[in-house]
């Protein structure tokens, strides 16, 4: 029995071992080592790339990050759970709906995240439509700001938070929603007593599949934001590219994944393990 | 309620889809900018008759195929592994890339890959991306097929065993059979996430591995060009139907 | 072994052997920076597959290139950076031999100071940075300081270059747009600052289109994408500014990792032929570093004085000047510092 599992595990550990566990423990290194002059890694060691991230500079940015994962967070479950609860009412048609929903998640996220630069560039076509009906004479500046990556979070993650709090609405227990309304309480009373406290899962699920993911967000910010949305992600690929400091890049990736594994488990420590 | 839920549910479609319809009914546009200025094909010919495009085009769908290949047997295996008994340090790291973020995994594997380097001398190209995609798209069909077996029941492994069949046997004729969709399913996530991916690609491609996500980006980034649209389009219409006749399939 | 197999067999083999006969190339090179018909010229004239790709920074090109496995041959720099690039070990020293237009070279480059006996590299082409200017948005900016008038928030780009951004902060504090002195680097970052919020991007040569299209209406720009941007629409103008620009001459090196040397060798001495450096001034409106070029170029050219401007005006610009390697590491943190704020 053990030889047979030994041999089903061993590629995937290979993989893992090789191509995961390996480069994290070699950004380790790196991150204690000192930048070449030019670029790149020296050979002597070092902290000072941990101690440069105390500067206030880097901080907003950790700051920042956390503020548009958690509004991106925010916006997507006030969005998403209207449209849950829309579909687990909706009788025959439920699985339409729920795959109406999961459709664009599918297709690519480079293409949809490009999708909203086309229609909020200057050029774009919400401007040029608001042009060619008169309503503004100078484009709105829509692109390369705060609220372009905070549209295009929201709108790459919705389907995440959708699907749980729909799982979750369905195994609510009926009986509860009737006991409240014989009591007296108005539909949008027992909305807001009973069904959102019991759906305390089914957010904490939506705050896993949303908020981590956006604390290391690349893509939109890059594209949505321009220069001036910088995030996390953002700093440490451009360690990597055009600033060539794989040192300090390094530190700042490792801290990002402690701070992501923080996360983790304060979530799951409160939501218990059937998230997983 | 009931209206102004299904108010706001059309709101919320439109939202969701309206963005990719747009860009598809604009790839048609004749002209540059966004004013409509007449059906055209011009941007769809542009785009089939540009061979670097067509090269990017052939080296994402080489790459998805290989990882998906590679990322689904290792996947499944691994996945019926650890059904069978848990193994924390891997069903750990598997967890833990999950939620790794694409810039760390991708900065990681170009550090990794440029440390071996310098012991032997090869360059990045398409096999690291293969390795990079594989690396991250295992703990996907990891999770996909776990999810199908926990519903199976493994008293028909143990009755096909009760009566003669290796393990190997029992796996082979019993269990994969009812995992199939499942698997599937797995294949077909770890397709569409190799096909998509930008961010890893771009750190770890080399000279003669650009893939289409990493032109659509240069185009992005380089302001108005109206093949980029077109060629969105086109994955977007090409990904779809590979999803619904996936799932047609699995119906059956 | 029936037919077919021999048949694929066949196949097989044809496929590998012109594989492996083909001739290759890997060249990087600026964008907008070679005429339409230089690269497949050269492809029919000397049977060599190029592989061409371009990018928009010194910085992008030196990240890909600074492993010294990049699978690149042939770059092309600006002249500030062969030094460090030289000293890394990313260079293969020139064979002259091989290089017979080198006499096509402008007087001016044939000794220059970065590389005096051009053993590491071959100039190619040179502009200056200015100022891009929309005509109708008001007032001609024709000084650095113009830039950090309040009228110009959200509608002007600085170029995403480090040594770009910094110069225009040191020429506007009065110093010397390649300053190494510490000082007045970290007085520069801070001005850098101040105005970034006025600033609407950093970016290089995508801001043609937007120039042209009127989205910015200010832009700090290289001389060959402005006249670019001049050639689309009469609208935009370029002002060399009054305290003083940089001129860069960028160089076609050849890479030490390469094992293509001969044929890149052939490519650089193509790039040397007048009538190719001529091509390619028509359509990159850039200035070459090839006298034997200039008789080939129509009247129109050779008297634009955003490529070529006159001698009064080249008198205020300054050549880059290298910076040693502490000064270098400043820079890219203060850089790092400034985009990240």
């Amino acid at each position: 029995m053990n030889g047979l599992r030994r041999r089903f595990l061993a590629p995937a550990a290979l993989v893992m071992g090789l191509l995961f566990l390996t480069p994290l423990v070699i950004i380790l290194v790196y991150s204690l080592l000192m930048r070449g002059t030019y670029g790149g890694v020296s050979s002597e060691w070092t902290i000072e790339n941990y101690t440069r991230l105390a500067d206030p500079l880097y901080l907003i940015i950790l700051l920042r990050t956390f503020g548009m994962a958690g509004a991106a967070t925010l916006g997507c479950v006030v969005f998403g759970f209207p449209l849950a609860l829309f579909i687990s009412r909706a009788g025959a048609r439920k699985n339409l709906y729920l795959q109406l929903v999961i459709l664009p998640f599918w297709t690519s996220f480079l293409v949809r995240t490009y999708a909203w630069m086309f229609l909020l560039r200057d050029t774009g076509l919400i401007n040029s439509a608001l042009k060619a009906l008169g309503i503004i004479h100078e484009p709105l500046p829509l692109l390369y700001n705060n609220a372009a990556v905070f549209v295009g979070l929201v709108y790459g993650y919705l389907p995440f938070v959708v699907l749980p709090l729909y799982a979750t609405l369905e195994r609510l227990d009926k009986t509860l929603l009737e006991a409240s309304a014989d009591l007296g309480a108005k539909p949008g009373e027992t909305l807001i007593r009973v069904v959102i406290p019991l759906c305390s899962s089914g957010l904490r699920a939506a705050a896993l599949l949303v908020f981590i993911p956006c604390l290391g967000a690349y893509l939109t910010p890059d594209l949505l934001g321009g220069s001036k949305t910088v995030m996390v992600g953002n700093l440490i690929q451009n360690q990597f590219t055009t600033a060539r400091d794989w040192p300090f890049g390094s530190a700042v990736s490792l801290v990002l994944m402690a701070i992501v594994m923080l996360m983790l488990m304060v979530i799951i420590r409160r939501g218990g393990k059937e998230l997983i | 309620m009931k209206r102004g839920l299904a108010l706001y549910a059309s709101a919320a479609y439109a939202f969701l889809h309206l963005p990719l319809l747009i860009l598809g009914v604009f790839s048609f546009n004749s002209a540059r900018f966004t004013l409509w200025q007449g059906f055209s094909l011009t941007w769809y010919r542009a785009a089939f008759q540009d061979p670097q495009l067509a090269e990017a085009a052939w080296n994402s769908i080489v790459i998805a195929v290989a990882a998906t290949v590679f990322s689904t047997i290792i996947g499944t295996l691994c996945a019926y592994g650890l059904w069978k008994r848990d193994a924390k340090w891997l069903s750990g790291s598997l967890y833990l890339s999950l939620v790794t973020p694409e810039v760390v995994m991708g900065i990681s594997l170009l550090a990794f890959f440029q440390w071996i380097f310098r012991y032997l001398h090869v360059q990045l190209g398409m096999y690291t991306v293969i390795l990079a995609h594989v690396a991250f798209s295992i703990s996907y069909v990891v999770i996909v097929v776990l999810a199908r077996l926990r519903t199976f029941d493994v008293s028909l492994e143990e009755a096909a065993m009760d009566l003669g069949a290796t393990e190997w046997g029992a796996f082979r004729e019993v269990t994969l059979p009812v995992l199939a969709p499942g698997i599937a399913a797995a294949a077909l996530l770890a397709f569409t996430t190799s096909f998509d991916d930008y961010v890893i690609t771009s750190m770890v491609a080399g000279v003669d591995s650009e893939t289409l996500p990493m032109v659509i980006y240069a185009m992005a980034r380089r302001g108005a060009n109206p093949v980029v649209n077109s060629i969105s389009t086109l994955i977007v219409v090409a990904l779809g139907l590979l999803i619904v006749g996936s799932e047609r399939l699995q119906k059956r | 072994m029936n037919r077919r197999t021999l048949f694929l067999m066949g196949l097989a083999g044809a496929a590998g052997c012109s594989r492996a006969r083909e001739r290759r190339l890997n060249v990087f090179n600026w964008s907008s920076y070679v005429a339409a018909d230089t690269i497949p010229n050269f492809e029919r004239e000397f049977g060599v597959h190029v592989r061409y790709a371009v990018y928009e920074s010194n910085e992008e090109m030196f990240a890909r290139v600074m492993t010294g496995n990049s699978g690149w041959d042939v770059v092309f720099p600006t002249n500030y950076f062969i030094e460090p690039m030289r000293e890394m070990g990313l260079l293969a020293e020139l064979d002259h031999g091989l290089l017979r237009n080198l006499d096509q070279l402008d007087v001016l480059f044939r000794r220059p100071s970065w590389d005096p006996d051009l053993r590491w590299s071959i100039p190619y082409m040179w502009n200056a940075t200015g100022i891009a200017y929309n005509k109708d948005a008001g007032p001609a900016p024709l000084s650095w300081r113009d830039l950090w008038d309040e009228r110009m928030a959200g509608h002007l780009t600085m170029l995403d270059d480090p040594v770009d951004v910094f110069g225009a902060c040191l020429k506007k504090l009065g110093c010397s747009y390649f300053s190494s002195n510490p000082d007045e680097l970290r007085k520069a970052q801070a001005e850098a600052v101040a105005q970034k919020r006025l600033v609407r991007a950093y970016v290089n040569a995508e801001v043609r289109d937007q120039l042209i299209s009127g989205d910015v209406l200010v832009a700090q720009m290289w001389s060959t994408n402005a006249q670019q941007a001049i050639d689309a629409t009469p609208k935009v103008a370029f002002a060399y500014p009054s305290e003083g620009y940089p001129l860069y001459p960028d160089c076609s090196v050849i890479l030490r990792e390469s094992p293509r040397r001969q044929i890149a060798h052939q490519f650089i001495d193509y790039l040397l032929r007048p009538k190719v450096a001529a091509a390619i001034v028509e359509t990159a409106r850039t200035a070459t570093a090839n006298g034997g070029a200039r008789a080939f170029l129509p009247d129109s050219l050779r008297a634009n004085p955003v490529i070529f401007p006159p001698a009064a005006i080249m008198s205020r610009g300054e050549w880059p000047l290298p910076q040693p390697p502490a000064i270098q590491r400043l820079r890219d943190r203060l850089w790092t510092e400034v985009k990240s704020s």
